[in-house]
């Protein structure tokens, strides 16, 4: 009996032992390699665990059970203990990993070819996109043209004084390169005839004989025309009003003032508020609040005329814009020879 | 066209600014350019006597000068030599301030007090103002000046310019009395004119001596002449002077002044010959070839047969509507003379004006349409003031009239106005324009209104230029925005133009960068590079560089780049997407072939980058891009080296290749001829150009998804030893054949040249991937096939296989 009690006392100092060691020994390793080893040391099948649980077999029958249990929960206990410290371990050996893995992301990313649009190709497809919204489609025309359809078709026989108002590169006495593009209207009405609506617009090159820091002797314009029944000049408005909107910003306004051009009847000036200043008044407008941008009419009845149409019938307006100027608004471009420097530098800011 | 606000005061209460007419005008359809201000800062200058004139005791260019002011007398010095005693000088007294805000005080020139300054043209910043004798020295006033007057007032110069840019529509505008109507007009007020205006029939008795000849009436329809005698050269009025000066014309005497003062008021140019030095009938005709005028400005012109003069019995006396010849001049001896007030046809005077490079006042109304009923009107008002200024007694006219145009007839209405314009006008609001324009109408009692149109508005001839008068007489901002009623249209670009901003958009994605350049290119430029000999040239080139349309877009490149290069911009990607013009025949008959031609140019590198190895920008790279285009359009492009000559000398040889898309020849890729690119300051650019019609033609603009086989795929490498010049894609396709319908793929992995490989020879390292749809392959059977291969493509290319 007595024998028995001391080593019940026996085993449970070593117990005791054991506990303290381990739990000692698991806050001291730092690796998960350490931590098995010490699992095998104390659980593995020569562990000093282990060991203990076979000396229970000395144990009286009353006594066994009891120690049992207490070799469970210490047990229990260490393998808590050990769960814990494996995944203490696992955030340190992570936090370990990203500390390591880390890098300077403020390097510059991989290199990939980029290009540039043309800003002047840009606009146009950007206007084209507008009207194409709108129902126009895109009609083209020669750049190298007939006097006829670039003046005569136009209202504007041999020796009319408008004439002045385009000096024009000259090709033969009746072949030039177009002063602008709206031969294409006459063009294009002259192959849809007697079909309703004319609805086009017409982006182009167009060339004249002029060469300084405000005009290049070749530039771009896109022309618009419509025609149908009872079209009016109030169409013409909206229209462009809708348009500058896109263009250039959904609070602009659009004022019209009385112009002339041979082919349109009454024509008008477009201007748009500035995009600047919103019409108070700077240096972009010259202190008006207004932007000249395009000019417009109601297509003349003798063009219509001319393109096939009875204009007793029909009406029909027209407009034609110049993109460089747009593009210059558009992104603040103060030299148009800029536009036809292509120089790098420029055009890789499109 | 300047108008002096002043003068339109004349004819009109006017209450507003300058820069309110100005904005009137402008919205009304009378583009005003500026507002011109006419003293330029002058204050305090005093029109001052000249008593005495002395040496300077200290200073040899200096004169010691004492001046009436009329208050007192100053003493001031002077450097300049031109004045005599007796002068009139304008005098900036003490406190005085000139133009630029020059201050003038009392100061000590060389121990002389000076108590004040003389000022010539120049400092005040005036033009056309004083005695011949004025010119470099101190302004030398006309002897009607007043002692004691302010400059300013004494010149009118408190007063405004208006700059009318008229567009050519509005001729009429070119006169004080027209522009006072169209104020008047958008103003709502009735300007108020002289009696002589309502006057249009001679009121001088028939002159029985001069004879006058129209010869050729298609370009003259009248020709109206005013006889005067007993002349008196000498200056004009003040009051006339300044007019003219505000309007930009110099004045000159009393009759020249006459005539451009008459011009300017109603617009109807007028010439004074002096009478007594005409020979015979005068004659209005085209010149002979070989004659020959001195002109006023004293330049012989030679004449030919499509320029309109005026001649008398000896010959060309003026030109006709262009100005007037040196021999029938007025002078200050002229006695006798005869006023012509004519109509010539504008297109005529254009072409003559154009021909000799010779403007004028006159040609240039001319030019745009002047009303031929006002040339009697005219010479009523050049008699009213002959006798004004004491010029010149008018005695007799005499007249051709060919033709006059009958006065226009417009019939409008007013619903068709409101159908045009989209508004909604009253049949008030429509005849208060009609009204306020002073054009006498019916209405009649169909609704249409039936309108007679003055002769000096030769614009208005149909029922729209009608509807435009009541537009923009109500104004513009009255139109409302309305949107389009009719059917409503699905706007799609054509497939063509989806495909040209499909390869714009590749090629920028690609790396490109787009440019945009002239249509037109130095000749010698072109014929290298496009079709020789094939360029149109222009009649009038802005420069000999840009004297061809293109048939090429390389120049343009090449030009680019190496203004680039030159601003060491040296790694470049750059493509154009344009026009270039092939002509069939020179000279041109119809119009040319206008083709879209795609063009590129690579050179230099991708940019230093820590992770990226950079990318040489050369044939490689090139072909890369087009591999781009090529997946955008669905094509297979083949490359084949250059056969035809044409780029002989521009491409390398053994870098270039012609492109072709099924059998169509497309177009080339090739690094620059060595040395050509040294004189550009390029460095082994590679260029490329297509053509977009055959890119079209062949597009493939539908796609078929293809399914991928289940069963899996197995890898083999084969790398082979071949001759250099052993072309890669030959043995690929052997390959491919050679593998049948189990070889899926074909891929180039490895080009090695050099060290351990033996000279003249390269390895090439294929991967090739087996694949049936079927079933799952064998590596025996995969091996088996593998073993063929490389044995048929040792045999047949001489390759040695690379384990
Ligand atoms: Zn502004």
């Amino acid at each position: 009996m007595f024998k028995n009690r001391e080593r019940v006392i026996r085993l449970k100092a070593e117990l005791e032992k054991i506990k303290k060691e381990t739990l000692h020994k698991l806050e001291q390793l730092t690796t998960m390699e350490e931590l098995q080893d010490l699992k095998v040391k104390v659980m593995g099948k020569k562990g000093s665990l282990t060991a203990l649980l076979k000396q229970m077999g000395t144990l009286s029958p009353e006594e066994r059970p009891k120690m049992g249990q207490i070799i469970n929960e210490l047990r229990g206990k260490l393998e808590q203990a050990w769960e814990e410290k494996a995944k203490q371990l696992e955030q340190i050996a992570l936090a370990a990993r990203l500390e390591g893995e880390k890098i300077d992301i403020s390097l510059p990313g991989c290199w990939l070819p980029k290009g540039h649009q043309h800003p002047l190709s840009k606009v146009i497809e950007e206007i084209e996109d507008i009207f194409l919204g709108m129902g126009f489609t895109i009609a083209e025309g020669p750049e190298i043209e007939t006097d006829y359809y670039n003046f005569e078709a136009l209202n504007l026989p041999k020796d009319h004084p408008a004439r002045d108002m385009q000096d024009s590169f000259f090709i033969t006495e009746d072949i030039l390169l177009r002063t602008q593009t709206s031969p294409v209207q006459v063009r294009t009405m002259e192959k849809m005839k007697p079909q309703l609506p004319v609805k086009i617009i017409a982006p182009g090159k167009v060339f004249r004989h002029d060469d300084d820091a405000t005009h290049s002797p070749m530039f771009h314009q896109v022309e618009g025309l419509l025609v149908d029944k009872g079209i009016r000049m109030s169409d013409l408005k909206g229209i462009l009003l809708y348009f500058s909107r896109q263009m250039f910003g959904e609070s602009r306004e659009i004022r019209l003032r009385p112009s002339f051009f041979p082919f349109t009847e009454p024509s008008a000036e477009v201007d748009v508020s500035c995009m600047l200043c919103g019409g108070d008044g700077c240096r972009l407008c010259k202190y008006t609040g207004w932007i000249e941008i395009l000019g417009s009419g109601m297509v003349h009845p003798r063009v219509l005329e001319m393109g096939g149409y009875n204009p007793k019938e029909v009406t029909g307006f027209a407009f034609g814009m110049g993109v460089e100027r747009i593009a210059m608004l558009k992104y603040g471009i103060e030299d148009m020879r800029l536009l036809f420097d292509n120089d790098i530098r420029f055009l890789k800011q499109f | 066209m300047r108008v002096s606000i002043e003068w339109l005061k004349q004819y009109l209460k006017i209450e507003q600014t300058p820069e309110e007419l100005a904005e009137i005008l402008t919205r009304g359809g009378i583009e005003v350019g500026g507002v011109e201000y006419l003293n330029k800062g002058i204050k305090n200058v005093i029109i001052g006597e000249i008593k005495t004139i002395n040496a300077h005791p200290n200073a040899q260019k200096l004169q010691v000068c004492t001046v009436d002011i009329g208050s007192e007398e100053l003493t001031i010095v002077t450097g300049a030599d031109n004045i005599l005693v007796g002068d009139k000088v304008p005098v900036a007294v003490p406190g005085a301030e000139l133009p630029g805000g020059k201050i003038i005080e009392t100061a000590d020139l060389r121990g002389v007090e000076s108590q004040g300054m003389l000022c010539s043209e120049k400092e005040l910043e005036l033009e056309f103002v004083g005695l011949d004798r004025s010119k470099g020295g101190i302004l030398i006033l006309y002897p009607d000046a007043e002692v004691g007057t302010p400059l300013v007032d004494y010149l009118g110069l408190d007063n405004y310019v208006l700059e009318l840019e008229l567009y050519p529509n509005r001729p009429d505008c070119m006169s004080m009395v027209n522009v006072a109507r169209e104020l008047g007009t958008l103003l709502g007020k009735k300007p108020n004119f002289a009696e002589w205006l309502q006057t249009d029939e001679p009121i001088w008795p028939t002159d029985v001596k001069q004879k006058i000849n129209i010869e050729n009436p298609e370009l003259s329809w009248r020709y109206s002449a005013l006889l005067v005698e007993d002349v008196v050269i000498g200056p004009s009025p003040r009051w006339m002077r300044n007019r003219l000066r505000a309007a930009g014309i110099r004045p000159i005497n009393n009759v020249v002044d006459i005539t451009n003062y008459c011009m300017l008021e109603t617009g109807q140019p007028l010439h004074a010959f002096d009478r007594d030095k005409l020979k015979g009938t005068v004659r209005v005709r085209l010149a002979q070839e070989g004659e020959k005028l001195v002109t006023l400005d004293g330049v012989e012109r030679q004449l030919d047969n499509s320029m309109l003069v005026i001649a008398d019995d000896s010959g060309p006396i003026a030109l006709a509507g262009v100005m007037g010849g040196l021999d029938t001049e007025v002078t200050a001896s002229t006695k006798r003379i005869l006023f012509e007030s004519a109509h010539f046809a504008g297109a005529s005077i254009r072409r003559t004006s154009r021909k000799l490079g010779l403007r004028s006042e006159s040609s240039s109304r001319f030019e745009k349409g002047v009303d031929p009923h006002g040339t009697v009107t005219t010479l009523v008002r050049v008699a009213e003031l002959l006798l004004e200024l004491e010029a010149g007694v008018p005695m007799s006219f005499v007249e051709h009239k060919v033709y006059l145009p009958p006065q226009t007839v417009i019939e409008f209405s007013r619903e068709r106005v409101n159908a045009v314009l989209g508004v909604d006008y009253s049949k008030q609001e429509v005849e208060r324009v009609l009204e306020s324009l002073n054009f006498d109408y019916e209405h009649r009692p169909d609704g249409k209104y039936i309108v007679h149109i003055p002769s000096y508005r030769q614009d208005l001839k149909i029922e729209e230029d009608m509807i435009e008068e009541i537009a923009r007489i109500n104004g513009y901002d009255r139109i409302p925005t309305t949107l389009p009623q009719g059917v409503q249209t699905q706007g799609r670009r054509t497939p063509e133009q989806e495909l040209r901003r499909k390869i714009r958009h590749t090629l920028v994605k690609a790396g490109m960068n787009e440019i945009v350049t002239y249509s037109f290119v130095k000749k010698e430029n072109d014929d290298l590079w496009g079709l020789r000999g094939m360029n149109i040239p222009i009649l009038n080139p802005l420069r000999e560089e840009l004297g061809v349309m293109r048939t090429s877009l390389i120049p343009g490149l090449l030009e680019t780049a190496a203004r680039n290069a030159a601003r060491r911009n040296l790694d470049l990607l750059l493509f154009e997407m344009g026009s270039v013009y092939w002509q069939h025949e020179l000279p041109l008959k119809n119009l040319p072939q206008e083709k879209t031609l795609i063009a590129g140019l690579a050179q230099g590198q991708s940019p230093r980058h820590w992770l990226v190895p950079q990318i040489k920008f050369d044939f490689y790279f090139v072909k890369g891009i087009l591999n781009q285009l090529e997946l955008a359009c669905g094509l297979e492009f083949t490359y084949t080296p250059l056969k035809n000559d044409r780029y002989q000398g521009l491409l390398h040889p053994g870098r270039s290749a012609e492109i072709h898309v099924a059998g169509e020849y497309l177009g080339f890729i090739g690094e620059i001829f060595p040395q050509l690119d040294a004189k550009l300051g390029l460095e082994r650019p590679v260029l490329f150009e297509l053509d977009f019609d055959v890119l079209y033609k062949n597009c493939k603009t539908t796609l078929v998804a293809k399914s991928y086989p289940r069963f899996p795929a197995i890898q083999r490498d084969l790398a082979l030893v071949v001759a250099q010049n052993v072309a890669s894609e030959a043995i690929k396709n052997r390959i491919l054949e050679l593998g049948g319908d189990l070889l899926q793929e074909v891929e180039i992995f490895d080009v090695y040249q050099g060290r351990p490989i033996p000279e003249g020879h390269k390895s090439l390292a294929f991967s090739l991937r087996y694949q049936s749809p079927e079933r799952t392959l064998t590596d025996e059977e995969v091996n088996n096939l593998n073993s063929n291969i490389l044995a048929s493509i040792q045999e047949e290319f001489g390759a040695e296989w690379r384990k």
